[in-house]
């Protein structure tokens, strides 16, 4: 789950990835990835004009990885122009049932 | 992590792989509707020869090459070996289908079928190498590594003995009779190609369609060694002696090997975490259960065998054609729509996804008639079963009428899912 400090000047920004990242959906499940909860870290380099995404997929053998993470490439780099994207792919902490947000249980109908 | 990525070339292989077998299980039903007759005698006559060769071949065989060679590397975690080699294996296929099951329709055992079946053997050749060096490329084995190996290695040896059976025709030189061998050569192919292939593969691909946290392989170990310690015992034991008392205890080490993997697939659906299970999973779960009735009726095979009684032969087509057209052709309807919509998907949004809004792969499939076809599909399982259960004509024309419905619907959808036009909507427009 990702955490926002108020102190902090960009948090507004990280605020405005995370929302833009729902407009990623796993193909499979028809919701995004944030309820899901495969994001786990938002990294603002504004001097750079980079992004850094870190997150993970539900599954290693999941066979649309590859597409998941270009969606959300080219979802930051088209909502925050100028800013170029990374995304890192990690394993650890592995995702589990329990990092789905509520709303995506309910989604799911878990 | 291996997934699938658009490769024009892979795609026209594995495209052209579905369409045909498509083709191929339209022109199957039709062969059924016109010999409703054949599956009221024994199972060794040349239609119904001509229409399981269609089915396996042309219809099983064909999609799972297709499938294979856009999921093996998912699968396997690696690359195709070779798409040119692919590519001379359906070349050989095609021509070697159609003079097979043209040559047994008209029961014509010369150099047509000769041709036919040599052109097959190497044709299936030919995969078996692309798969074994596909899964050698792989550094760290896994079961269902072992399942898909051993699998393709049992279609070219199935091929091999069918070969021998088609020049044993003509210039008879196997020491016992074709009945004999017949029998080794459908078991290789149903329990060693189609079963450990549909294991393997599946273990893979049913997790990850239901989300499921289930991921332990022990069962699937005791799957693996069960199975095929069950059938290399029923070819030895089947070619020395024939079927005997000892096939009841090959059958029940088959059985618990087959009740390993359903118990497997169990877990998942008990761990899954999308609840809601759509058409094609369904598809997938019926198959599952005509996979569990037609291992039932072995053991009533064998009784009636052993007491010589002529009901063993309506027992066998009925467990013959409960595996073929129940079984495969109910997990080959639901997987086409699982994984042929990823692939187009693939193919049309993979570079827009993020960018624009974008169908999602189900989106892809005609809903209302994948319905009929499912319709379709168990009106055939009830009534064609029942028929042949019963010796009853009317219900085996009503089976066989709801197949065709079937079968037409699913090559709809197929050209509707391969002719997708790619639609788009930005993001403001949402």
């Amino acid at each position: 789950m990702i955490r926002f400090d108020i102190t902090d000047q960009l948090s507004f920004m990280k605020m405005g990835i995370v929302e833009s990242l729902r407009l990623v959906m796993d193909p499979e499940l028809h919701i995004n990835i944030i309820e899901l909860g495969l994001v786990y870290g938002v990294k603002i380099d504004e001097t750079n004009k980079q992004i850094g995404i870190e997150m993970t997929l539900s599954s290693p053998y999941c066979p649309m990885g590859e597409s998941i993470l270009s969606a959300v490439k080219n979802c930051i780099e088209g909502h925050f122009i100028g800013f170029q994207a990374t995304v890192e792919l990690v394993w650890e902490p592995v995702w589990s049932y329990d990092n789905i947000t509520e709303e995506g249980k309910r989604l799911l109908s878990i | 992590m291996s997934t699938i990525k658009h490769d024009a070339s892979l795609y026209k292989i594995v495209v052209i792989h579905y369409l045909i077998a498509a083709v191929c299980f339209l022109v199957l039903a039709v062969m059924m509707l016109f010999s409703v007759d054949v599956f009221s005698g024994h199972y060794f006559q040349p239609k119904i020869l001509a229409m399981t060769h269609m089915a396996v071949l042309g219809w099983g065989t064909l999609i799972i090459w297709g499938a294979c060679y856009q999921l093996l590397p998912v699968v396997l975690e690696t690359e195709l070996f070779s798409k040119k080699l692919a590519w001379i294996s359906l070349s050989l296929f095609l021509p070697g289908l159609i003079a097979l099951v043209y040559s047994f329709w008209v029961f014509n055992p010369g150099i047509h079928m000769e041709c036919g079946s040599i052109l097959l053997l190497s044709s299936i050749l030919l995969f078996t190498i692309n798969v074994f060096f596909t899964a050698r490329k792989k550094q760290q084995g896994s079961i269902q590594h072992d399942f898909i190996f051993t699998s393709s290695l049992c279609l070219a040896f199935t091929t091999l003995l069918g070969t021998a059976l088609v020049f044993n025709f003509q210039f008879a030189f196997l020491p016992q009779d074709q009945l004999h061998f017949l029998k080794l050569h459908a078991h290789i192919g149903i329990v060693g190609w189609f079963l450990l292939l549909v294991i393997g593969v599946s273990t893979k691909l049913v997790p990850m369609f239901l989300v499921s946290s289930y991921h332990n392989t022990r069962l699937l170990l005791w799957s693996y060694y069960l199975i095929v310690v069950a059938l290399l015992l029923f070819l030895v034991d089947a070619y020395i002696w024939g079927i005997n008392y000892k096939t009841y205890f090959i059958v029940l080490i088959g059985s618990a090997g087959i009740a390993c993997y359903l118990v497997f697939i169990g877990k998942c659906y008990k761990s899954r975490i999308r609840k809601t299970i759509d058409l094609p999973m369904m598809h997938t779960f019926f198959s599952l259960m005509l996979l569990a009735i037609a291992i039932i009726i072995l053991p009533l095979i064998i009784t009636y065998n052993l007491k010589n009684d002529p009901a063993s032969v309506r027992y066998s087509l009925l467990y013959g054609s409960m595996l073929f057209m129940g079984w495969l052709t109910a997990l080959i309807l639901g997987q086409t729509f699982k994984t042929l919509p990823f692939i187009v998907w693939i193919k049309h949004y993979e570079h827009l996804t993020g960018k624009v809004q974008t169908p999602m792969p189900a989106d892809l499939v005609q809903n209302n008639i994948l319905k009929i076809q499912a319709v379709g599909l168990v009106v055939f399982c009830i009534t064609f079963f029942g028929g042949c259960l019963f010796s009853s004509v009317l219900l085996k024309y009503i089976g066989i009428s709801a197949l065709l419905i079937s079968a037409i619907t699913y090559l709809v959808n197929v050209i509707h899912v391969l002719l997708h036009q790619s639609k788009t909507t930005t993001y403001d427009k949402v």
